[in-house]
């Protein structure tokens, strides 16, 4: 009873292995991957689409469908997951069902050609010659110029020839395939141990934590500081170039430092990180003024951050308080109306110490906003810079090398699979149903059998031009026709 | 047997009408380039060249297609000639823009193009010396003219790259994807010269024509037609750029009336398949005579909507449901409409010239087998091609946004051309796939590649918008 089920059950994997491997089993799941990519291109997806866009694309009912079928994010559900790797294992079964045959081709090359196949070989002659050896040593130079290199296989008392080339193309598809699983491979360790996220610093910040994805933290194990980020412009303005100079602190001290630009990004400890925005945080850097006093002396030139305190002279002091970068007046208040630098305007304090007394004033003046006391000092504005941030993307992929790799592999396997044809010759002297002494010339491809049998029309023709120079003593045989075609 | 005999029942003066279509066609696309010209002052430009460039090929294509109707050899020789002297102008082209820009011309769909019709033409050289098929640029060569064409259309500044673009990879990419691209073409025109000479029925043409028209014409409706009239994306012409409403939404303003023009064309396209299928059911020959002249019919509405929608689009203003005022277009905006107007009356016009030169068509042709074979070595070129171009694509995005695969629509219909091909290597490997289906296979892959080009960028969102 037992042994039935048992034998039942391994029957049924029997009857799986066998299906799984089956070309039609392949060509199915290609197909499912295929229809439902499509959909997931046409579809507007879930993380990249923000909420409210697929709320306006979609009416609510249908979203909601969308939704529950897993539609909405078609590339990371569970089931195209599924079906990815049921892809995968259907390459393996159909590789490991088919590659023992294979090598066994491979490792076993068919080197003394019987009287069957002798018959059967699409692609043979048979020339009539007088002398065994001085024949087979004039084919083995022609077979030696055309880039075989005979091997001598010997018989009872006389030897054969045996050439080939490219004999890995026979396996190159299993490369290909091998390949293929290399990237899966990496893929599935990405999306189990790989994450993305960002970090928007300021200059001169640094950050040991970025945002994920999903909005939590992430602790990087160091820090990351910015040292300064720009932006190179065009002659007519638009972006030529984001940069940021990077510095990485572990434990402290100072172990990378690297100016990234667009397309080449930070790498430590695998943790890549990528300039990815670059922006005004609508906060000042450096005002620079002119300070010229009441009293008729000459006009200094001060530098100020916001909430930096410069001395004037001994006795007066001069303080950025408040910046705005774009500021409007609106039911007598000052508002910011953008971050950028439209209209900006800077609210200093000038102090006295000996009188103790602090002047408070917009530059420029804004009207309604002026105060009466004056200050000692009148105050022009040179140049301002602002403060700008970097984005940074981050991310972490483990299984990207994984992935490389199988690249290289597939564009080698893929050129072996289509460019490196196994060729394969023989020559045997045989004798015929007469007792005339027969050289039988074979060749076979696997494939581009076209060209191959053009080539071995012009192998045979060499030879026979050959034979006839060599044995010109003796009489002219006729030769036969080509057998094959 | 009766295919063949209403072919000989047309006289001689419709292959002459054919030739006069197509003369004044030419000389219809030769004045507006000339137009260009004029307007540029220095000769040496890229402009020029390839307005030598158009003449030359436009000389070729109308050889290629004379040979195609009349057989007569020397025509032969002398469009393989201009085929030759367009080529040269047109890598002069080429090298100037590059010159010019600073970086290889991959960066707009113009440069694009510029590349794409220069490796057209180097493949159809190939195709004809190499591998003797000389019909294949009465294929090539009208898609080189109409890829010209478009240029002179979209006719752009060099625009400096930004920053995401300066990437030897992406030049690498965009490279492969030409070439591999290009073989792809290449695999589909031989694909349908199997067929011809595999003695597909001239009916199943008519109703893949008709197939295509109505495929074409309903992709732009669907996305542009909007109240009877077209929206198409507003043109900034002193930025030359696109408008945009806010970050990422272009501005859409709407020709009127030109979508009730669009669908009266679809309606002229989509009568040949609705004849072919009553015919059939029923198997009245005469609804195959009365397809064939819809098909005649259905070219003059499409070249009446194309012409109007040239003149409308590049003068005029026109208002917007999302922005008050009124905004001006350029062709430049539009390019997947003016491609697959163009597309369709090409397609239409090979109908009729396979209609009424088929016998002529397939004596040139070598052997069916031949053809098949050749299919299968330009696949084999193609398809390690498309890989690498994946590959390079790959890495070009995880230098520049730190993932290798997004799976944003570009990418994943670039996968779906691979797996197509790839179910076609297999099945012929494996499975001894030959003839009719391998060629089917053949322009599957095709189509999906034309999809992947333009209809990823035009038809459906993704990064890959700049391209």
């Amino acid at each position: 009873m037992a042994a039935t089920i048992q034998s039942s059950a391994w029957k049924t994997l029997r009857k799986i292995w066998q299906s799984l491997g089956a070309i039609k089993t392949g060509v199915v799941l290609l197909i499912l991957v295929v229809i439902i990519s499509a959909a997931g291109t046409v579809i507007l997806q879930r993380p990249a689409t923000e909420a409210d866009e697929m709320q306006r694309a979609y009416s609510p009912q249908v979203l909601r469908l969308l939704d529950g079928a897993g539609l909405t994010d078609v590339f990371h559900a569970w089931w195209f997951v599924l079906l990815l790797s049921l892809v995968s294992l259907s390459i393996i079964v159909a590789s490991l069902q088919r590659f023992p045959n294979s090598w066994r081709f491979f490792s076993r090359p068919y080197k003394s050609a019987d009287e069957t196949f002798r018959n059967a070989l699409p692609n043979h002659v048979l020339i009539p010659i007088k002398d065994e050896e001085q024949a087979l040593s004039v084919t083995e130079r022609v077979f030696h110029k055309a880039g075989f290199r005979a091997e001598h296989i010997v018989r009872e008392n006389s030897f054969s020839l045996f050439g080939e080339r490219h004999r890995l193309s026979e396996l190159a598809v299993y490369i290909v395939h091998a390949s293929l699983l290399l990237i899966f491979l990496g893929g599935i360790v990405d999306a189990l141990y790989g994450w993305r996220g960002f970090v928007t610093l300021n200059r001169g910040q640094q950050s040991s934590q970025v945002e994920a994805q999903n909005g939590s933290k992430r602790d990087l194990g160091f820090a990351v500081r910015c040292d300064g980020a720009g932006q190179e412009n065009y002659a007519d303005g638009t972006p030529k170039r984001w940069w940021s100079d990077l510095v990485v602190l572990d434990n402290g001290r100072e172990a990378l430092r690297k100016q990234i630009v667009v397309n080449d990004p930070l790498v430590y400890r695998g943790i890549r990180f990528y300039q990815a925005s670059y922006g005004n945080t609508g906060k000042i850097d450096r005002l620079v003024l002119a300070a010229t006093p009441r009293d008729g002396k000459a006009p200094q030139d001060i530098a100020i951050g916001l909430d930096q305190t410069v001395s004037l002279d001994s006795d007066t002091t001069v303080r950025l308080a408040e910046f705005i970068p774009d500021y409007v007046v609106r039911d007598g208040q000052i508002y910011a109306r953008s971050s950028d630098l439209e209209n900006p305007a800077a609210r200093l304090v000038v102090e006295s110490r000996k009188s103790n007394h602090a002047v408070d004033f917009w530059l420029p003046a804004i009207p309604g906003f002026e105060q009466n006391a004056s200050s000692p000092y009148t105050f022009e504005g040179k140049d301002l810079q602002m403060a700008y941030f970097t984005g940074l993307e981050v991310s972490h992929e483990p299984g990207q090398w994984s992935v490389w790799a199988g690249v290289l592999v597939m564009g080698l396997g893929l050129a072996v699979v289509f460019y490196f044809v196994h060729t394969r010759v023989w020559a045997a002297p045989v004798r015929d149903a007469r007792g005339q002494l027969m050289l039988w010339i074979g060749g076979t491809a696997n494939k581009n059998k076209d060209v191959f049998e053009q080539r071995f029309r012009e192998l045979v023709e060499q030879i026979k031009t050959e034979l006839k120079i060599s044995s010109k003593a003796g009489a002219e045989t006729p030769v036969t026709s080509l057998a094959g075609k | 047997m009766a295919r063949l005999a209403r072919a000989e029942q047309h006289p001689a003066a419709t292959g002459t009408t054919l030739v006069v279509m197509v003369g004044l066609g030419v000389a219809f696309l030769l004045f507006m380039a000339f137009l260009n010209v004029v307007k540029s002052g220095n000769l040496l430009n890229d402009s020029n060249l390839l307005y030598a460039a158009l003449i030359f090929y436009s000389g070729a294509g109308t050889l290629y297609l004379g040979f195609g109707v009349t057989g007569t050899p020397s025509y032969i020789r002398f469009a393989s000639l201009a085929t030759w002297a367009g080529l040269l102008a047109n890598t002069g082209a080429v090298a100037h823009r590059w010159y010019e820009s600073g970086h290889p011309p991959f960066a707009s769909i113009y440069e694009m193009l510029l590349s794409f019709v220069w490796t057209l033409a180097v493949l159809t050289l190939i195709a004809e010396k190499k591998f003797g098929v000389k019909v294949i640029g009465t294929v090539t060569m009208p898609v080189a003219i109409v890829g010209v064409v478009l240029m002179q259309l979209l006719r752009t500044e060099v625009h400096p790259l930004v920053p995401a673009l300066q990437s030897t990879w992406l030049h690498v990419h965009v490279t492969l994807a030409m070439l591999a691209y290009a073989a792809c073409a290449l695999s589909f025109a031989l694909a349908m010269m199997f067929l011809i000479k595999d003695k597909m029925k001239t009916e199943t043409f008519l109703a893949a024509t008709s197939l295509f028209g109505i495929g074409t014409y309903l992709g732009v409706l669907t996305r542009f037609e909007k109240w009877g009239g077209l929206s198409v994306i507003a043109w900034d012409p002193e930025r030359k750029s696109e408008m945009f409403i806010a970050k990422g939404a272009r501005l859409f303003i709407v020709i009127p009336d030109l979508g009730w023009l669009m669908l009266l064309v679809l309606a002229a396209v989509a009568a040949p398949l609705a004849l072919y299928l009553m015919w059939r059911k029923t198997g009245k020959e005469n609804l195959i005579d009365i397809a064939n002249r819809a098909v005649f019919v259905s070219i003059l509405l499409q070249v009446l909507a194309l012409v109007f929608f040239l003149l409308r689009a590049r003068d005029g203003r026109y208002g917007s449901l999302d922005a008050d005022g009124l905004f001006s277009t350029s062709l430049a905006a539009s390019p997947f409409i003016l491609s697959g107007l163009a597309g369709g009356i090409f397609v239409s016009l090979l109908y009729l010239l396979l209609l009424w030169r088929r016998h002529d068509l397939e004596r040139m042709l070598p052997s069916a087998e031949e053809l098949d074979r050749i299919t299968y070595k330009t696949i084999a070129i193609a398809f390690p091609l498309l890989t690498l171009m994946i590959a390079a694509g790959a890495y070009w995005a995880n230098r520049t946004w730190g993932s290798y695969w997004s799976w944003d629509p570009k990418e994943t219909w670039a996968a779906i051309t691979w797996l197509v091909y790839a179910g076609y290597l297999h099945m012929r490997v494996t499975r001894g796939w030959r003839g009719r289906r391998a060629a089917y296979f053949a322009i599957l892959g095709f189509a999906v590649v034309m999809f992947t080009f333009f209809g990823v960028t035009y038809l459906l969102p993704g990064l890959h918008a700049y391209a």
